[in-house]
């Protein structure tokens, strides 16, 4: 397959080599014939080549190209890129410019850039892997003036990429039960559960169950009992990113697999109101629930990479009553 | 079969249709100058671009045409059939037979888009087309074709880069806005600049293959060779208004003197052939300045002519009489025994100044006409005209009488049989200047009295912005140089006054037009067209020369300011620098300390005070405007005004927006002016 990002910054294209072909042709002719029709032709052609080299140098290098993601970015999946255009040539209006990116179908064609001006353009993008991406995968491209040379210029982005990865849904086990209500005490909030936490007056929307009848006599008010929180068993994935060095596509592969996997757990799990963390070597995320672990979760997973095994920490600690599945 | 000529990647009709509209313009340019060069019949071109016409009008409606391969092979085969037929029966010549064929595959291209590579060809027909019309162009009018090529081939050469990148119809305002006009222009004379250095160096093998159809410089190699002077071409050459030379004065010379100008002397004659004598002995002139050999220095100077030649012949310098010294740019100056100084030069202009003393004119050096070569008829007639006098001024006198009373100037003077001098006395009584200075001269060293022809200028034309005068070639003169006193060789002009040229003619826009195309034409004939491998080397050479100069200047400028960087001088600059830039900043600050308002309202009391006289310091800004009202009526609003916006601003801390201080700036301009 074809890489439409070019890896190079400048390439003479087919016709820029017919041109050249030319040039040697068109020389030769007025060499052996003293015609200085064809030594003007000939000049103008060289001259040509040269205020080509020159223009579209300035064309392409003249305009920044900055990319931004807006939103979450998850991997092979459509995600939206603001490109912002500048031409900072003060004079020179940059023409015909192509916007390239890895996830467009094609080039997609930039109308000019009046000096000076500053231009946003909202694309949709899509990124093949999970990872962070520090340099964009996109860039400009002009065979202005005459199309004897392609110059590219890649774009910058405004920050890193955090690519998620693409979750891959799996069945979850359930969670094995600690206690007889199937949780354990939250002793930092209040809740459901059956310890009490501390007694205080009635308000409106509490038990009436709840209501200590001792005390309200005492006291000749209302006190009811606060209790506290109860919670499921917090739940540790864990990703085994240690592999035997050198590192080959299949296990590489194995390890993709893996941590789409322990994402489309996470996210299962946090759907239900579960305790989430993970664990890999050399990586831990607490164990909490609600959105922002959820992003925490997949932030981690983005970043996660394969370390050797023979140099490989090992998985973080875990506290009493947790639990671990390793996610395969 | 059916296989191949379906194309599954055929281009869309869209981008076809785009194709044809950005290479139309540069075939149908490309063919023209062929239309007045021979390089093709006429009627092939025409019916070529009546097709490219129609094949333009219907891309343009949006129904580009696509031949099909079969009538592609049909049109093919017959044009094969046709050329082979006119090739052996009409014998077009090599060049027709390409261009129609260059032609036919342009048009068949053209009709048939299928491929984007296909359009490339089609683009390489119409650079052969173009480097065919390019390399048969001899005309200066190619500049236009060029320039014309350039800017239409450079937007569709954009243009079909852009057209790479899609695989279907772009946009119209793609096209549309590719290349802008501003980069066009910048592109293209970027590009011209380039190409002239490159024009200059590119290696010249051969001689020129190509000339001027008509070389101008010719008729003036025969006038001006002064080598030898032929009596029928030299009104040929008068008739021409080319540029000899510029001339400037410092300080300015009295004109008449000034415009007489010495070019070359001549004491053999044959048949209407003048030519000057083999036997004169050359003085080889100092580098710098070469002194004339019977005037000594440069004493008793009263001016510099300055003048700017341009050599057509053997390089003769035009002097005027009373040279003492001359000073030549580049090259020496060789003396020779008549007076007549050259350089040796190519051609190409030179540059010399000469020192004029004020004196009697005398022609220099020595030689006159040897009164055995006389014609006999001539000297009979002499001796018929002169009769009874002695005196050579009288003699002189009477031949000038006589050629103006019984004689006709023209520049196309009867052609003659055998000796045209003696035609002209015994016969026409029609000729020229250098006619009537021949036969004068004649007669004169029929008569014993030392005398010889002299050719050069005479008059010219004063410019319009500068003291600077131009002589043309019809300014051109030949006159007489004889001893009628024992005093010298003094000035005998014996043409009538009808025939000698104006003494001072000042431009008309007409005729600086007319003489700016010519000046065209001549340096497209000898500098692009006729440039050749000396000329190459002269450039070079120029160029190096120019650079070892600068270099010379540059070097001069550092020694002169090592020089005088002495540390009192260096201290003092320094000193006054600073002291210049403390004063700057001082008055800047002042300036940009005022608030708009303030300083709007300080202007206002400098007005109202050069009106009225010393006002008090403490007269309140309400006073200062109702004063200000008093003293001009008309600017009451604004007054008011300019104090309105001072105090807000003063007292009330409400600085005025841009605005605001725009419409300050404008009341204080009004202000002023009604003050």
């Amino acid at each position: 397959m074809t890489r439409l990002i070019p890896d190079w910054e400048i390439r003479i294209t087919n016709f820029g080599l017919g041109y050249i072909l030319m040039c040697l042709v068109v020389a030769i002719s007025a060499l052996n014939t003293g015609n200085n029709g064809l030594y003007l032709v000939l000049a103008g052609m060289l001259a040509a080549m040269i205020v080509s080299g020159v223009l579209s140098r300035r064309n392409v290098r003249g305009v920044a190209c900055r990319i931004e993601t807006v939103g979450e970015v998850v991997a092979t999946r459509p995600a939206w890129l603001k490109v912002r255009l500048e031409n900072r040539m003060k004079t020179a209006t940059a023409q015909a410019l192509f916007f390239l990116h890895e996830s467009l179908p094609g080039p997609l064609w930039v109308d000019p850039l009046a000096p000076g001006e500053v231009r946003e353009l909202v694309v949709e993008g899509r990124f093949s892997r999970r990872g962070v991406h520090r340099d964009a995968d996109a860039g400009l491209l002009s065979r202005f003036p005459l199309g004897l040379f392609r110059k590219y210029r890649r774009a910058t982005l405004a920050r890193e990429v955090v690519v998620f990865p693409l979750p891959e849904a799996s069945r979850v086990p359930d969670i094995p039960a600690e206690d007889a209500r199937g949780g354990r005490p939250h002793p930092h909030s209040r809740g459901g559960g059956s310890d009490i936490r501390t007694l205080r007056e009635f308000s409106p929307g509490d038990d009436p169950r709840d209501l200590h009848w001792k005390q309200s006599a005492r006291m000749r008010r209302w006190i009811v009992r606060e209790r506290e929180a109860e919670r499921d068993r917090a739940v540790f994935l864990a990703v085994e990113n240690a592999l035997p060095e050198p590192f080959d596509s299949a296990s590489l592969e194995r390890l993709e697999r893996a941590i789409a996997r322990a994402a489309g757990q996470a996210l299962l799990l946090l759907s239900r109101g579960a305790e989430v963390g993970l664990h890999a070597r050399g990586v831990k995320v607490a164990a909490r629930g609600g959105r922002p672990q959820r992003v925490r979760i997949l932030d981690a997973l983005a970043r996660l990479e394969a370390v050797p095994l023979a140099s490989a920490p090992d998985f973080p600690a875990m506290r009493r009553g947790d639990v671990r599945w390793l996610v395969s | 079969m059916a296989r191949l000529l379906t194309d599954p990647r055929e281009m869309p009709s869209g981008l076809r249709r785009a194709y044809l509209l950005v290479l139309a313009p540069p075939a149908f340019l490309a063919p023209l100058p062929l239309l007045w060069t021979g390089g093709a019949s006429r009627a092939a071109i025409v019916i070529y671009e009546i097709i490219l016409a129609f094949l333009w009008t219907r891309a343009r409606e949006g129904r580009p045409v696509r031949m099909s391969n079969a009538m592609m092979n049909v049109a093919g085969i017959a044009y094969l059939a046709w050329l082979g037929v006119s090739s052996a029966t009409l014998r077009p010549g090599l060049l027709p037979s390409v261009a129609h064929l260059l032609l036919f595959t342009g048009l068949a291209k053209l009709a048939s888009l299928k491929r984007p590579s296909e359009a490339r060809l089609a683009l390489l027909v119409v650079f052969l087309l173009t480097l065919a019309s390019a390399s048969s162009s001899t005309h200066v009018s190619s500049v236009l074709y060029f320039a014309a090529a350039a800017w239409v081939g450079f937007r569709a050469l954009a243009r079909l880069a852009v057209l790479a990148d899609f695989d279907d119809a772009p946009p119209e305002r793609v096209l549309a806005a590719v290349p802008t006009r501003g980069m066009s222009a910048v592109a293209i004379l970027s590009g011209t600049l380039c190409a002239v250095p490159l024009f200059v160096v590119l290696p010249r093998l051969h001689g020129p293959f190509a000339l001027a159809p008509f070389r101008v410089e010719d008729a003036f190699g025969k006038a001006l060779a002064a080598d030898r002077v032929d009596l029928e071409s030299f009104g040929a050459a008068k008739r021409s208004d080319r540029v000899i030379l510029r001339l400037s004065s410092r300080p300015e010379l009295a004109r008449q003197s000034a415009l007489r100008l010495r070019e070359a002397v001549f004491t053999d004659y044959l048949d209407g052939v003048w030519t000057r004598d083999p036997r004169t002995s050359a003085r080889r002139g100092e580098r710098s300045t070469h002194f004339l050999s019977d005037r000594g220095s440069s004493e008793k100077t009263v001016a510099t002519v300055s003048a700017d030649l341009n050599v057509y012949g053997q390089g003769f310098l035009f002097l005027p009489y009373g040279t003492s010294a001359v000073r030549v740019e580049r090259g020496r100056a060789l003396e020779l025994s008549d007076g007549v100084l050259q350089v040796a030069s190519g051609r190409g202009p030179v540059h010399y100044e000469a020192d004029v003393r004020r004196e009697a004119p005398r022609g220099a050096g020595h030689g006159a006409i040897s009164p055995a070569d006389v014609p006999p008829e001539v000297e009979l007639y002499a001796r018929h005209l002169t009769a009874g006098l002695t005196d050579p001024r009288a003699i002189a006198r009477r031949i000038e009488d006589h050629f103006a009373k019984d004689f006709v100037y023209t520049l196309d003077p009867p052609r003659a049989e055998g000796d045209p001098l003696v035609h002209f006395l015994l016969r026409s009584k029609a000729g020229h200047c250098e006619y009537f200075a021949s036969a004068a001269a004649m007669m004169l060293a029929s008569r014993g009295i030392p005398a010889r022809l002299v050719t050069g200028s005479f008059g010219g034309e004063q410019g319009l912005f500068s003291s600077t005068i131009v002589v043309r070639a019809q300014n051109l003169h030949a006159w007489v140089e004889a001893d009628l006193d024992g005093t010298g060789f003094q000035i005998f002009d014996p043409t009538p006054p009808g025939g000698l040229p104006e003494a001072l003619r000042p431009y008309s826009l007409l005729s600086r037009l007319a003489a700016l195309g010519r000046e065209i034409e001549f340096f497209y004939d000898r500098r692009v067209l006729g440039f050749d491998s000396s000329d190459q080397a002269g450039a070079i050479e120029s160029a190096r020369e120019s650079f070892s100069d600068a270099a010379a200047a540059l070097s001069f400028l550092r020694r002169s300011a090592r020089e005088a960087l002495w540390p009192e001088a260096a201290a003092g600059a320094l000193l006054a620098l600073l002291l210049g830039a403390l004063f700057a900043r001082a008055f800047l600050r002042r300036r940009q300390a005022l608030a708009p308002a303030t300083r709007a309202y300080v202007a206002l009391r400098r007005a109202l005070t050069r009106r009225r006289g010393q006002i008090p310091p403490s007269t309140p800004p309400a006073e200062v405007a109702r004063l200000f009202a008093e003293a001009v009526p008309e600017a009451r609003e604004d007054a008011a005004a300019v104090v309105a916006v001072y105090c807000a601003s003063a007292f009330g801390g409400i600085a005025p927006g841009p605005e605001a201080v725009r419409q300050l700036d404008a009341r204080l301009r009004r202000l002023k002016k009604l003050a």
